[in-house]
């Protein structure tokens, strides 16, 4: 367990092409692969998100593989537990670079609601385990919420905003 | 039946201890005592008698703890409590996993979380927990576990054995069932045994709700089950109703079966998008969704939430619902009824689908006692057994409604009653907008701080999954001293094991798939 927002891959490659690397930020951003990692309720709103009312296909992260060596975007969706800790790591680990992790739900970011004092069964965060890229709020997340947060995974990936941002409200 | 069983018991045993016990303010008809010496005879009197067990939980009273069996007749209503205290330290208890197979997770799982050694069991290793863990979670003092248990908790290695080939079913699994892991020894492509591994979700519930206070678990149970929410949710606010006395409006009583049938219908949707998933066809699960998130729309008008509904307080509910929200679920049940043609075109009249779950999975009424399978499982073996008709809550006692039952009980029947159950949940909640009377929503004074009078109780909801049964014990503080969840998804489940054996990989998919689990509500 490492400490929060410990970063695995921060050292930038040896050789870079800058034009060649735009390029393929551009491709990595417009196909990403979520594995299927559903955790707990989180998961269902993802489902949602993947079905024809919100359709994640839109923006190119609809091919959901079951293998984590075909996929590069981990999507935790959920509670975190002790005994599932081990086996989040070795997922995350199976799946090549460049790979990114979303945080989905409050469970995933800090714990939710199921911290309390002498709990004896809970990660608190799943950034204590891998480095985490987008932090989604919600207990759960609307899937607009999930579609914008990988609105800013792709951001953080090419570096602009593809989409504006929705007008505010309220 | 009462009588029946106090005068068997009676004639069995001499000098027992048995109490009748009001229903309707308990939960339960009779309150047995039992000592070590005797429990395994009433226990085998029970299983003569045609009694099912639905529950065995423990509490811890701090000088001695109690085991708590319930049981229930599937014919005859007939709950009965039988207690039996044990000494807190190193406490030993007979085992009755041989009378009833359901008993072996039971007594697992009270090993594991008050450290209660049974006498017999076959094998006492960790179900939920993970091996980091070094006390006994539930226990009101912490208390270590010794190392020779620790070692006999942690004796479940498969991967130690060199001669077989195991398959692990998940815990990461690219199915919707969660985060579940069968452990399956395989010869070829037969199963020789398959070994079901719990508690990577498990949340503490149990520990939560003794933490807090009544309101303050309110969000708790629509997590549990994020499928029933509603459902989970009805079952906690009846039962610290019931056991506070406090009586609930007409109108709020109606919105709730509502509410509940609405989602029941949502989690029978998603069923069959998964089950078909599981079985290859991935092209209903969009279908499914489409109507689901009709569901939702109108759900999300009157609770709040889409998913983990919290709408139900105690003495009514968070806010009343308006003509929009019938005029909504008039044209959704509209909408769906007209679907179901489609939805008989296709899957099930689909070949391929016939084949892949006809005569599989068959689950022989035998089997259900000993199990204490509920729901839709049950129903598929031609046992006409709901709570909602047997033990009546909300409003179902004022709707007609049948239940449908299965011949065969393999995994068609199991599809077959959920399709016609969602038609039947129609029915209901148009018969219930129909009668919707009109008044508060809301019973008046009920105290912001709820103190519930010294006892227990036992109340018991259907779930889209089955029974789901909440035990409370109350100790006349605003927190609870002990709840305790029995799900159905948790029984339903341990008949994977004997149904799996001999099947191959591909069927066993197919029979995991029917039960319909949802993994948050077996780890609680």
């Amino acid at each position: 367990m490492g400490e929060r927002g410990f970063y695995l891959e921060t050292k930038d490659p040896i050789i870079k092409f800058a034009i060649t690397e735009k390029f393929l930020n551009l491709a990595r951003a417009n196909s990403l692969w979520p594995i299927t990692f559903g955790l707990a309720c989180c998961a269902i709103e993802m489902m949602a998100t993947a079905m024809a009312r919100f359709d994640i296909d839109r923006f190119g992260a609809g091919i959901f593989r079951a293998s984590p060596r075909q996929s590069d975007l981990m999507i935790v969706s959920g509670t975190v537990t002790k005994k599932m800790a081990p086996t989040l790591v070795t997922l995350y680990e199976q799946m090549p670079s460049p790979k990114w992790v979303i945080a989905m739900g409050n469970c995933a970011i800090s714990g939710g609601p199921f911290v309390f004092e002498g709990q004896y069964n809970l990660i608190e965060g799943v950034d204590l385990l891998v480095p985490v890229d987008v932090y989604i709020p919600g207990c759960p997340p609307r899937p607009e919420g999930l579609l914008e947060g990988l609105m800013k995974l792709e951001e953080k990936i090419t570096g602009k905003r593809r989409f504006p941002t929705p007008e505010a409200k309220w | 039946m009462v009588e029946k069983v106090k005068e068997a018991l009676r004639i069995k045993i001499a000098d027992i201890n048995i109490t009748e016990i009001s229903y309707a303010e308990r939960g339960y008809h009779l309150s047995i005592e039992a000592q070590k010496g005797n429990i395994v005879s009433v226990v085998e009197l029970f299983e003569g008698k045609g009694f099912y067990l639905a529950d065995l939980c423990c509490v811890d009273y701090v000088d001695y703890l109690e085991l708590v069996y319930f049981f229930n007749h599937h014919k005859e209503l007939c709950r009965s409590r039988v207690t039996l205290k044990v000494e807190s330290d190193r406490p030993v208890a007979p085992t009755i996993s041989h009378i009833y197979t359901m008993a072996r997770w039971y007594e697992r799982e009270i090993h594991e979380f008050f450290g209660v050694y049974f006498e017999g069991h076959p094998n006492l290793t960790y179900l939920f927990l993970h091996e980091g863990i070094d006390y006994y979670p539930l226990r009101k003092n912490q208390i270590p576990i010794p190392a020779d248990d620790k070692k006999l908790l942690n004796s479940f290695k498969p991967e130690e054995e060199e001669d077989a080939f195991f398959i692990n079913l998940g815990p990461q699994h690219p199915s919707t069932h969660g985060v579940l892991r069968v452990v399956i020894k395989m010869d070829g492509e037969y199963i020789l045994s398959a070994e079901p591994v719990l508690g990577y979700l498990h949340r503490m519930h149990e520990k939560m709700a003794e933490n807090r206070t009544y309101q303050q678990f309110l969000p708790n149970p629509g997590r549990m089950d994020y499928m029933g929410a509603l459902n989970f949710n009805l079952a906690h606010v009846t039962t610290v109703e019931k056991l506070c006395g406090i009586e609930v409006p007409e109108r709020a009583q109606y919105i709730r079966t509502i509410t509940c049938e609405l989602n029941r219908i949502g989690s029978h949707l998603l069923w069959v998008g998964a089950f078909l998933a599981d079985l290859g066809g991935l092209t209903p699960f969009l279908y499914v969704f489409d109507d689901r998130e009709q569901i939702l729309d109108i759900l999300e008008a009157v609770t709040g939430s889409r998913l983990t509904y919290c709408y139900f307080r105690f003495g009514g509910l968070y806010n009343d619902v308006d003509d929009a929200f019938v005029d909504a679920t008039k044209q959704f049940i509209t909408r769906l009824r007209s679907r179901f043609a489609m939805y008989e075109k296709l899957i099930t009249k689909n070949v391929i689908f016939i084949n892949r779950v006809k005569g599989i999975g068959i689950i022989e009424q035998g089997m259900i006692r000993k199990y204490g399978s509920s729901g839709p499982v049950i129903r598929s073996t031609g046992m006409p057994f709901d709570i909602r008709k047997v033990e009546p809550y909300a409003a179902y006692d004022k709707i007609d409604f049948e239940i449908p039952t299965g011949t065969t009980g393999d995994n068609m029947d199991r599809y077959m009653v959920r399709m016609k159950e969602m038609e039947i949940s129609l029915g209901i909640i148009e018969e219930a907008i129909k009668k919707l009377p009109s008044g508060p929503f809301k019973a008046e004074k009920v105290p912001k701080k709820l103190k519930p009078p010294r006892g227990d109780m036992y109340h018991t909801v259907e779930s889209p999954r089955g029974e789901l049964g909440v035990y409370v014990v109350s100790d006349e503080s605003d927190t609870p001293y002990r709840m305790r969840w029995r799900v159905p998804s948790f029984s339903n489940l341990m008949t994977f094991p004997a149904l799996a054996r001999g099947t191959l990989i591909a069927d066993a998919i197919a029979t995991l798939g029917s039960y319909d689990i949802v993994v948050p509500e077996i780890d609680r």
